[in-house]
């Protein structure tokens, strides 16, 4: 018998803190698809992504009905194109792309992630042309997302990948000028990236990964922002180990969600259950925001003194209650912190409260990194590159995944807004220092070597 | 062994239980299964237990009214049909429907109506009303057990039709959900 208590508590989550499952993705490996010639290429690609994705929409909105909780994302993981499809060119490459929003459009799926390169320690043939068709690619299609893995702790970073990713999201966010480089909004650039994050736009299969496989993103910030609230309001003393013991608990049911959902998706699916990724991942709505919690927290705004600690404490929290949640807890599993994304957070840039330099140092305690983050148009292709490459050292230092989404708005200046749309939301444009000006460091390319944590053996 | 089925209802003070089991002792019966609520002032308790040869049904509700005479409690003892057979229940899943919203009279039979009216059983019901506009005021949580080959998306569509006539706010939801958010 269920107790009054448990059955409220669970209703106003769905009802009033926005849990949801974030999104339900499905992991598909490409591998047996490979041929040197285009045609045969992109029919096995279609047939293979129809064969496998074909009920997951369907599947997930059964399953969301019957628990009352929406799935509100589905989506697809391919294998990495840039190995998949590694006897291409650039054309070649595109037309993938091409071939890959189809099936994203024919299966309902509202992102298709794993136009992926992994270049941390070298850069192949197959890997040049992805990154050369990238600003391309994400113009023209709608649906597929990109990511290069340019940096990790046991390779170190690979300055010659990082400065061809500068100049890709410079000439992507060129090509889409009029919807304010939308184009960069699909595009992360990765340290240590994860096999089986369902988050976009990063998702892609890794290649250790199995044929199929489900994987889950739940989100859930409102409902910790919530829990906070109510206890300060019965508890005003509560002390931040106490906190963090609440954070704690909400992830920890919050999890539960994902897991129940992600495994009964699966075994409908006939596909393996993967993982569960805990990630506060906000929307633009009210409500539903990672930079509210820091404001119950007792800041004045996610970007003031106290701001890293603040989130070194829940990024742990959530972490620990995820953990103890499921077996299965991978991807990037931490708080996002998207600029545009997060209304909470966007107000805070436009009132001064959170600088790039204050972002990019609390992405060293939190998941991910300099996430939709746009910039003033006039940012150079090399000054990009070096954001890059600082986010990077953070991830490959500290063992851990970064990224960066970065958005340099044409035409646009610091202070004014970029609108990218839906979930994308919208954004003050973030001074960059020396943005326009050269960078003489980002040229001398080359790797900068493993630091001594890879030395684990 | 004979079994027989005790219902004792009556407003609630101390003692009750203890009163009711000491005279089954007393009697030699064994107490199989027990179940109390207490709805606001009223206690109602249900007891399955077995009689030695000797003891009848009627004597041991005479036994039980007797000493709950002080407690003016309302007694009913009466044998357990036989096990037999039963017919298997049909195959169903366990949902746990809510509703919120202002109180009126007849909520409960309406809404029970459409759950009866597709072969659902109620396992548990739980139901406040104590007006106003607080969400959890007025709210009635039915457990049921949803059989797994009846239209599942027409007993849905009627239940929020029956809640939208009365202006309620309904949720059905797999039991899971619950369990999975709040035991570990």
């Amino acid at each position: 018998m269920l107790s009054y208590q448990e059955i409220i508590s669970t209703l106003e989550m769905l009802k009033n803190e926005h849990l949801d499952v974030r999104t339900v993705t499905l992991g598909i490996n490409l591998f047996d698809c490979a041929s040197h010639d285009l045609g045969m290429l992109k029919t096995r690609i279609r047939d293979k992504i129809g064969r496998i994705a074909e009920a997951l929409v369907p599947v997930c909105d059964q399953v969301g009905d019957k628990y009352g909780i929406p799935i509100v994302n589905k989506r697809i993981a391919v294998s990495p194109i840039a190995v998949v499809c590694a006897p291409l060119g650039p054309d070649g490459m595109l037309e993938i792309a091409r071939t890959l929003d189809e099936c994203a459009r024919s299966m309902n799926v509202d992102f298709i992630g794993g136009f992926s390169a992994l270049v941390e320690k070298g850069i192949a043939a197959g890997d040049r042309a992805l990154i050369a068709a990238i600003p391309e690619a994400l113009t023209e299609t709608e649906r597929v997302c990109a990511s290069v893995n340019v940096a990790s702790t046991k390779a170190g970073i690979n300055m010659d990948a990082v400065l061809l990713m500068g100049r890709a999201i410079k000439t992507a966010a060129e090509r889409t000028a009029e919807r304010d480089g939308l184009a960069c909004a699909k595009l992360c650039v990765f340290a240590n990236i994860p096999q089986d994050v369902p988050f976009m736009a990063g998702a892609y299969l890794g290649i250790g990964e199995p044929d199929s496989v489900i994987n889950v993103g739940v989100s859930g910030p409102g409902v910790v922002r919530k829990a906070v609230d109510r206890a300060l309001a019965a508890h005003p003393d509560l002390d931040l180990g106490q906190l963090s013991d609440l954070i704690k608990r909400t992830a920890c049911k919050v999890t539960r969600v994902g897991e129940l959902i992600g495994r009964e998706v699966a075994e409908l699916l006939k596909i393996r259950f993967g993982v569960v990724d805990l990630s506060l991942a906000p929307t633009p709505n009210v409500g539903d925001s990672v930079g509210e919690i820091f404001q119950s927290l007792g800041l004045l705004a996610i970007g003031v003194p106290g701001t890293t600690a603040a989130l070194a404490l829940l990024n742990d929290a959530v972490k620990k209650g995820g953990a103890f949640a499921s077996s299965h807890v991978g991807g990037l599993s931490g708080a996002f912190i998207p600029v545009s994304e997060d209304l909470n957070i966007s107000d805070a840039v436009a009132a001064g409260h959170l600088s790039l330099e204050k972002l990019e140092a609390i992405t060293s305690v939190c998941s991910v990194g300099l996430d939709m983050v746009a910039l003033p148009g006039d940012t150079s292709a090399e000054t990009l590159s070096a954001i890059i490459a600082d986010e990077m050292a953070i991830g490959v230092i500290n063992k851990k995944t970064t990224a960066t989404r970065l958005i340099p708005v044409p035409g646009k200046k610091a202070g004014d807004r970029a609108y990218f749309g839906g979930l994308l939301g919208e954004s003050v444009i973030m001074a960059v220092n020396n943005g326009a000006g050269p960078n003489l460091f980002i040229r001398h390319g080359g790797l900068i070597p493993a630091p001594i944590q890879s030395l684990t053996n | 062994m004979t079994k027989v089925i005790i219902s004792v209802l009556g407003k609630d003070r101390p003692g009750i239980v203890a009163a009711v089991s000491r005279v089954l002792f007393e009697c030699d019966c064994n107490i199989e299964n027990v179940s109390q609520t207490i709805l606001q002032t009223e206690f109602a308790g249900i007891f399955i237990a077995a009689i030695p040869a000797g003891v009848t049904p009627e004597g041991l509700r005479e036994g039980l009214a007797a000493r709950l005479e002080a407690f003016k409690m309302y007694v009913q003892v009466k044998p357990l049909a036989a096990n037999g057979s039963p017919a298997p229940p049909p195959a169903a899943e366990p949902f746990v429907i809510t509703t919120i919203g202002p109180d009126a009279k007849g909520l409960v039979a309406r809404i029970t109506a459409v759950i009866a009216g597709y072969q659902v059983n109620v396992t548990n019901l739980l139901a406040v009303f104590k007006g106003g506009n607080e969400p959890g005021d007025n709210i009635m949580i039915y457990e049921v057990d949803v059989p797994t080959d009846i239209d599942q998306q027409a007993f849905r569509r009627d239940l929020q039709n029956q809640a939208t006539a009365l202006g309620l706010r309904l949720t059905i939801q797999h039991r899971n959900i619950f369990s999975a958010m709040n035991r570990i």
